[in-house]
């Protein structure tokens, strides 16, 4: 009797609340995106597994209980489902209420493993990309192993194409991390292949014939090249990089010695298919740089090679016996020979058609080959040992062991500068290499570091030419695309970074112990070779030592490119450090 | 009493508003001088059809914060990744994923560069540095790949470890 009162008086409160909202759809709204949430969209598929799992534990706990209790908790449940949202608001409000903390921590762990959204699947796609444009290449590539659609979405090409600008050839100022350019690489490598074949069959025809001919295959080529290099993902060209920079950065490498110079090296120079070396055995040696082998020696130079230079067409050499040579060194011709030094011709480089020298003579000359005339620059006390053109301001740069770099006009073969001196922090030892560029983020220098107290940047225009008024005085050395900085490296052991604008040298690297004979740098790196028979890397931002290489004779030349390093010894051997 | 725009969500909860604080949803800001070219006499309404109250509240608390803040240029795609999120707009975000969900579609919706900028990068967190199977946990997501393919997967995306 009691009970079927209670029952009755249950259902007297019960049927009406279920008759009058079940089936209540007028306050529903039409769109799925208002009558459901994310959990309960039809159109989101989600992970349901869990929810199932979830039901059928809950099933089972409830047959556990005896029947009347059952029932009882059943119309707890059937209420709040035919509620409509602000009812089981309250409803909520009220129990929520009544319990104590125990009940309200689970009732919260409960809560946030409910609400799981998959935002990347779920977003619109151009916000899931803007999401994954804000991670790094470990995390996006763990992304893509979550499920197919992520993986759509993490290997996208608008995200690597980004993570691509971010990284290659600069320093991504969140990770610190920067990729190699390796400009044309795969072009290159499918053009050489190309270009095999097509050699085979013009054999046949004469020199000038195949020129010509070799420029028109050329540039169908590039075309064809140029469509296929557009269809590859961003990812791989993102993870090529990625690779030989991880390489770099663990001192991962393969080593390759090129032997066969009876004395030292002097000087190198490489591409992606030749390595050129110059040596005291008065010879220059030209080598596959893939296989390692020998291909051609250039015998003319009467004494010892100190310099070259090549591009694709010519080789520029210069020695002990006072000349300069051009060389065709695809076979081997020696072009022409230019005289003029009093004394060994230390270095030699060419822009377009200027070369410049420097020697023991003291003097830098520079050769217009076109007009056949001859400069000579005049201001260093001692040998100049390295030479460079830097050709967008049409200015060169020489270092002497006089202990100062100059910069000169090129057009009115003045000085513009002189880099050295106590006050300026300059070498105090012979400058053998300088190297201009031009660095658009901050480097770290000396005062950053607490080294040495801030230099009054004043008087910048110090050395700047006004001649006879004609001249215009060039205040911004930018607007003349001045190289930014210089790279020293000097017999008194260290390697040095100079404010070109102010002629002050910002950043002193030390770490070798004897004579830095040479360096060859990037975007990234300076590589460097020292009389300590020590090859070290170093980062060109922060001027930090990277790795450090003891050889068995001293290091008198390197050669840096994105992937490689070469160094020349003493005892003639050249070793090839490859990180790809 | 200066004039407000009255934005109605979409469970019609009105929510009057300063202009300067509306004005932060490029959305509003055009919409408000597209149709009162002399300036706003009135209060002005305007239905939001897509946010519920609840996440409109939070975004006009947003607005409110951020009504004298000046944000970076947008174009500088750099500056702006590499800033790191607000910290009060960290804890601002510090809520559940449904309601993160909700706020960066309103800040979608409404045109609010910054708040999905800092809706964006709270999700970009959340999944930074964290396992396949993690993600999967954090995200509720079932694993679709066939034990071949994830094998095969997981080999090409080696390369990004242990850097």
């Amino acid at each position: 009797m009691e009970r079927s009162k209670r029952e009755r008086q249950n259902e007297s409160v019960l049927t009406p609340f279920l008759t009058k909202h079940i089936g209540d759809s007028a306050q529903l709204p039409e769109d799925t995106y208002h009558k459901y949430c994310y959990r309960h969209n039809p159109d989101v598929h989600r992970n349901k597994m869990s929810e199932v799992s979830k039901m059928v534990k809950i099933q089972q706990d409830l047959e556990q209980l005896a029947p009347e209790d059952q029932q009882a908790i059943t119309h707890v449940w059937s209420i709040f489902s035919a509620a409509p949202n602000q009812y089981r608001r309250l409803i909520l409000q009220g129990i929520l209420s009544q319990c104590c903390f125990p009940t309200l921590s689970f009732v919260s762990s409960e809560v946030s493993s409910l609400i799981r959204i998959d935002f990347i699947a779920n977003l619109p796609v151009e916000i899931s990309l803007k999401i994954l444009c804000y991670l790094d290449c470990a995390s996006l590539c763990n992304a893509a192993q979550v499920c197919k659609k992520w993986k759509s979405l993490a290997d996208d090409d608008r995200v690597w194409h980004h993570m691509c600008e971010q990284h290659i050839d600069r320093k991504c100022p969140s990770c610190g991390w920067g990729l190699p350019l390796m400009h044309m690489k795969r072009a290159r490598e499918e053009y050489d292949q190309y270009h095999n074949r097509k050699r085979k069959i013009e054999e046949v025809d004469d020199d000038t014939d195949k020129e010509k001919k070799k420029e028109e295959s050329d540039k169908e080529n590039v075309a064809v090249i140029d469509k296929e290099v557009k269809k590859r993902p961003w990812k791989s060209v993102y993870s090529e990089r990625y690779k030989v920079e991880k390489n770099w950065r663990k001192g991962l490498y393969v080593c390759r010695e090129f032997v066969g110079h009876k004395d030292g090296i002097t000087c190198l120079q490489f591409n992606v298919k030749y390595l050129i070396t110059g040596s005291y055995d008065a010879t220059i040696k030209i080598w596959d740089i893939q296989t390692g082998a020998c291909l051609r020696t250039l015998a003319g130079h009467t004494k010892g090679i100190r310099s070259l230079v090549f591009d694709n067409q010519k080789l520029i050499s210069c020695g002990l016996d006072s000349t300069i040579k051009v060389w065709n060194y695809h076979t081997g011709q020696c072009v022409s020979t230019y005289r003029g030094h009093e004394d060994a011709v230390v270095s030699v480089d060419f822009s377009d058609k200027t070369i410049v020298s420097g020697s023991a003579d003291n003097t830098v000359k520079v050769w217009h080959v076109d007009s056949r005339t001859c400069y000579t620059l005049r201001g260093h006390t001692d040998w100049v040992n390295s030479v460079k053109i830097h050709s967008q301001s049409h200015t060169a740069f020489s270092a002497s062991d006089d202990t100062t770099v100059k910069m000169w006009d090129l057009e009115t073969h003045k000085c513009l500068k002189t880099f050295g001196g106590v006050e300026s922090n300059g070498h105090v030892g012979q400058v053998q290499c300088v190297i201009p560029f031009t660095y658009k983020d901050k480097l770290i220098n000396d005062v950053d570091l607490g080294n040495i107290s801030d230099v009054d940047e004043d008087n910048d225009n110090d050395n700047e030419i006004s001649d006879g008024g004609f001249v215009e005085i060039v205040t911004d050395p930018n607007e003349k695309n001045y190289p930014t900085h210089l790279l020293t490296s000097s017999l008194d052991n260290t390697i040095k970074v100079w404010d070109v604008k102010t002629g002050k040298c910002i950043r002193t690297q030390f770490g070798h112990i004897e004579g830095v004979w040479s360096i060859s740098a990037d975007t990234f790196r300076i590589v460097s070779g020292a009389h300590d028979r020590m090859i070290k890397v170093w980062d060109l931002q922060d001027g930090k030592c990277l790795h450090t290489w003891c050889g068995d004779a001293s290091v008198s030349c390197v050669g840096l490119s994105d992937s490689k390093f070469a160094a020349g010894c003493d005892n003639g051997v050249v070793k090839l450090f490859c990180f790809d | 009493m200066s004039a407000k725009v009255v934005l109605i969500s979409s469970d019609d909860e009105k929510f009057p508003v300063e202009l300067k604080v509306a004005e932060k949803s490029i959305l509003i800001k055009n919409m408000v001088l597209d149709l009162n070219p002399d300036g706003l006499e009135e209060d002005f309404e305007i239905p939001t059809p897509n946010v519920r109250a609840t996440v409109l509240e939070k975004v006009i608390e947003w607005c409110e914060h951020h009504k004298n803040t000046v944000f970076p240029d947008e174009d500088d795609e750099d500056a702006k990744k590499s800033a790191p999120i607000d910290e009060w707009d960290k804890n601002f975000l510090k809520v559940d994923q449904e309601m993160l969900y909700e706020i960066i579609s309103a800040a979608n919706y409404l045109n609010i560069r910054p708040l999905l900028d800092a809706g964006c990068k709270t999700v970009a967190e959340m999944i930074r540095n964290k396992s396949p199977e993690e993600l999967r946990k954090i995200f509720n997501i079932v694993n679709d790949f066939t034990p071949e393919e994830e094998a095969a997967i997981r080999r090409e995306n080696e390369w990004a470890e242990d850097r």
